[in-house]
């Protein structure tokens, strides 16, 4: 549904240049919440303003519902006619709601119809029914102003749905909320994917958004995307950045050189499975658990576990065999590090 | 003056005021919003960057904003003659005050506009709205109640400068009060105009204030003005509308009643205020229709704009100044302006409130004269007649200080003609202009130390026209009642100082 090729984005002033975006390939799916997650200064918002042209590419192509939107931009700053044709199918809502404080809500919803060229009435008809659907029409005459904070941004999500979008943007909608109104409005994205069938991209810096709603994900540092991909295949790819921070394991995980420390990934069936108990009888051994959690992520119930067995790696080598046989995601913490180690000292060699 | 006189001068005074402000603010809106709106929009990282264009705009503003407006309105004299046909009265006034107030208030417009928040305009675009969206359904309508504030601010500037549109006979409440209550010390006049501006002003101000608290309430949480009952919010609303229709729609009468005075059997006459412009009003009053004359005053508190006007033909005649101060201007200005019958002097004389003897003037003393070219000149050459000061060999009327070859040990200090007399408690003497006298209540044959002599006396005040008018019956009928016996009486009545002179000139 989106899709962008090397999307490359340089910010020139006087005397340097920035690299917002460097060369970006996304890849998003019909019907999927795909969340980009990052720090600040990632490029995750240039990103998402990439994808409706508000900011125009230095070099790379988007895609959007099969048509090449960076072919429709011209070379100004300005927007010509077929572009913005093109971005009112695309919906977008903002972390500051950006609702004009003049207009009421009604008006405010209605404003992409105006541009559309709708009817008075039919504008009317049509955003009555939008803030039923995002359930705010008892407030259809209010102002901004008057509404809470969850509440502007279900408005701001009834614009963005005006002009029946196949796909919304959202610009870190939730980050200006509480925790509790930040839940009910992922909720209402998550409803309207599902209800609407539309494809959702969100870009934001908390995991907790793309635990709560999110297919999948992609990880941005420094203007480029270091992971993609399904929320499970990531739980279950080792050494994966997005699993790791929607999972964080507490524990120490350098154990004294006589143990050997593993992390453990239970994905869908196997979380009900008493494999460490069954792990523990079999082989006759003591296993220390360091730290564990159960979530639900993307829908599904996902476990982590962080356990220690004694002896060193070599010794263990059958029962990490065993778990692997389960159809468990495993990783050694300890090895990893010692194969860093050494590249280190490869490195610092050269 | 009585009440009765006052109150019409008062009336076409507001009148004035409020039609060369309503119009100003009118057109300054029409020019200002979209100057204001271009250069933000031209600035970098909007939606129309263009450098070129966003300094060039910029420049022109600042120009505009830095000319002091009373430069601008005597600069602006061809261009608005060229756009309305004239650069007087009421419709020359409108002109400059307009043009000044664009570029004030498209700054005012750019601040506000700039402060709209950029999400916006990033929401209008991700919708599909082209900058023209952006401009009027979201940074013009946010912008609101900050360019309400703007245009209020605007217009008080205008009642301002609207003070100084006497200079090209546009009058308003300033220009009374100039004329009147400066000029001709009515301090009732002065008092009156003030509380009326005042008055003014503050109406103004309490209606933008209104404006832009309703607008804004729909943007703050506590919207007071939405919780009113609709009855009320109509009412009001409805009443400062009417106001503000009723105010614009008096500035249009003002603006017709302007478009009638210019009949073609009338003879309109450029004069300062006194003894000119009320002996001109004498004859109008009195002697004119008996002659089959229609005449009519305009009165200037300027000494360059009566000429212009004349030179241009938006006036047929004036009378303000003596035969020098004519020569002057013709010489300087290419024009051709002559002068007809003499009709008055009004000698210069010293006055002194701590002396009562010339000869008591002498080394470390300070004399205030007036900073004017002729008058500096004359009061210059009367100081030398008197022996206070030697003047270079060869010196004509138009002397300066830089033509004194010896001051007496005097301390000379320049002041504008009208300050002199109100100069008198501060300096040990002043040079004097007659009017000017009278007007601080001096009686010049009595008080004045020593006074000009009228016999050879180069400064007659006369009527002067252009020069292929020179021969118009009617001009001609005109000079014959201003040197008539009547108007002598009236002159020696109301101005005791002034020696009449009548006769044609050279």
């Amino acid at each position: 549904m989106i899709t962008t090729k090397g999307l490359t984005k340089v910010y020139r002033t006087r005397d340097r240049e920035v690299t917002a975006l460097d060369g970006v390939d996304l890849h998003v799916r019909e019907g999927e919440v795909h969340g980009v997650v990052g720090q600040s200064g990632a490029g995750k918002s240039t990103l998402i303003r990439a994808v409706n042209l508000l900011e125009v590419p230095t070099s790379g192509t988007v895609t959007v519902d099969g048509t090449d939107l960076t072919a429709l931009a011209g070379n100004g700053k300005r927007a010509g006619a077929e572009l913005r044709k093109a971005r009112a199918r695309i919906g977008m809502v903002f972390q500051h709601f950006n609702l004009l404080s003049a207009r009421t809500v009604q008006d405010n919803v209605e404003l992409p119809l105006e541009i559309l060229g709708h009817s008075g009435a039919e504008r009317s008809r049509k955003a009555l029914e939008l803030l039923d659907l995002v359930g705010l029409a008892d407030k259809a005459k209010a102002y901004p102003a008057q509404l809470s904070g969850g509440q502007k941004q279900r408005v701001g999500i009834a614009r963005a749905l005006a002009g029946d979008p196949k796909v919304l943007l959202s610009d870190e909608a939730t980050s200006a909320l509480d925790p509790e109104t930040t839940r009910s409005i992922l909720q209402l994205l998550r409803d309207l994917n599902r209800d609407l069938g539309l494809t959702v991209l969100l870009i934001t810096h908390e995991m907790d958004v793309v635990k709560a709603v999110c297919d999948s994900a992609s990880l941005m540092k420094n203007g480029k995307i270091t992971e993609s991909g399904a929320l499970s295949d990531l739980l279950a790819t080792p050494g994966s950045e997005i699993a790791a921070e929607l999972f964080p394991l507490t524990g120490d995980p350098l154990g004294a050189p006589d143990r050997t420390v593993v992390d453990i990934t239970f994905l869908g069936e196997n979380t009900g499975q008493p494999v460490i108990s069954h792990l523990a009888r079999t082989y006759n051994i003591d296993v220390s658990i360091l730290g564990a959690a159960m979530d639900t992520v993307g829908g599904k119930q996902v476990g982590r576990m962080r356990i220690e067995l004694p002896g060193p790696y070599e010794e263990n080598v059958v029962p990490i065999g065993f778990l692997r046989e389960q159809g468990l995601q495993i990783e050694i913490v300890g090895a990893a590090d010692a194969v860093k180690d050494t590249q280190l000292v490869a490195g610092v060699a050269q | 003056m009585n009440w009765s006189e006052i109150r019409p001068e008062l009336l076409t005074g507001l009148y004035e005021t409020v039609a060369m402000v309503g119009w100003a603010s009118l057109i300054a809106v029409i020019g200002g919003v979209p100057l204001g709106v271009l250069l933000v929009l031209t600035d970098r990282g909007r939606p129309l960057q263009n450098a070129l264009i966003n300094k060039v705009i910029g420049f022109v503003v600042n120009v505009g904003r830095s000319l002091p407006f009373i430069i601008l309105m005597l600069a602006l004299t061809a261009f608005t003659r060229a756009l309305t046909g004239t650069s007087i009265g009421l419709t020359g006034a409108i002109v400059p005050l307009a043009i000044s107030a664009i570029p004030f208030f498209a700054r005012l417009v750019e601040t506000a506009v700039r402060e709209v928040d950029g999400g916006l305009v990033e929401a209008v675009q991700a919708m599909g709205g082209s900058t023209r969206t952006v401009v009027f359904k979201a940074l013009l309508p946010q912008a609101l109640p900050s360019l309400v504030a703007g245009l209020t601010t605007t217009v008080v500037a205008l009642i301002g400068y609207s003070a100084m549109a006497g200079a090209v006979g546009g009058g308003g409440l300033g220009d009374v009060a100039i004329r009147y209550g400066y000029q001709r010390y009515e301090g009732g006049v002065m008092l009156a105009t003030v509380v009326l501006l005042v008055v003014l002003v503050n109406v103004v101000q309490l209606i933008g204030d209104f404006f832009v608290r309703t607008l804004s309430d729909r943007t703050t949480r506590s919207a007071a003005w939405l919780r009113a009952p609709r009855r009320t919010r109509t009412t009001v609303t409805a009443v400062a509308s009417v106001g503000l229709v009723g105010a614009l729609t008096a500035g249009t009468l003002g603006l017709t009643s302007e478009g009638d005075a210019g009949s073609d059997e009338t003879i309109t006459v450029a004069a300062t205020p006194t003894p000119h412009g009320d002996i001109v009003k004498f004859v109008a009053d009195n002697l004119a229709k008996d002659a089959g004359l229609k005449v009519e005053v305009k009165e200037f508190t300027d000494y360059v704009k009566p000429n212009e006007a004349l030179a241009n033909g938006d006036v047929d005649a004036n009378f303000f100044q003596h035969v020098p101060f004519l020569d002057d201007f013709n010489k300087k200005k290419h024009t051709d302006l002559v002068p007809t019958v003499g009709i008055l002097v009004e000698p210069i004389g010293i006055y002194s409130k701590s002396v009562d003897d010339v000869s008591a003037l002498g080394s470390g003393d300070t004399i205030a004269l007036p900073n004017d070219t002729t008058n500096e000149g004359r009061a210059l050459h009367l100081l030398d007649d008197q022996g206070l000061i030697k003047l270079k060999k060869g010196t004509g009327l138009d002397a300066s200080l830089n033509d004194i070859a010896d001051d007496g040990g005097l301390t000379l200090k320049p002041l504008e003609a009208a300050q002199t007399p109100r100069a008198l408690e501060d300096v040990d003497a002043a040079i004097v202009n007659g009017n000017y006298a009278i007007g601080a209540g001096l009686t010049p044959k009595k008080d004045a130390l020593v006074l000009e002599k009228a016999k050879g006396n180069p400064y007659i005040n006369i009527l002067a026209v252009k020069k292929e008018d020179r021969d118009d019956p009617a001009i001609k009928k005109l000079g014959q009642l201003l040197n008539s016996d009547a108007t002598k009486k009236f002159m020696e009545k109301k101005f005791p100082s002034s020696i009449p002179v009548f006769g044609p000139v050279k």
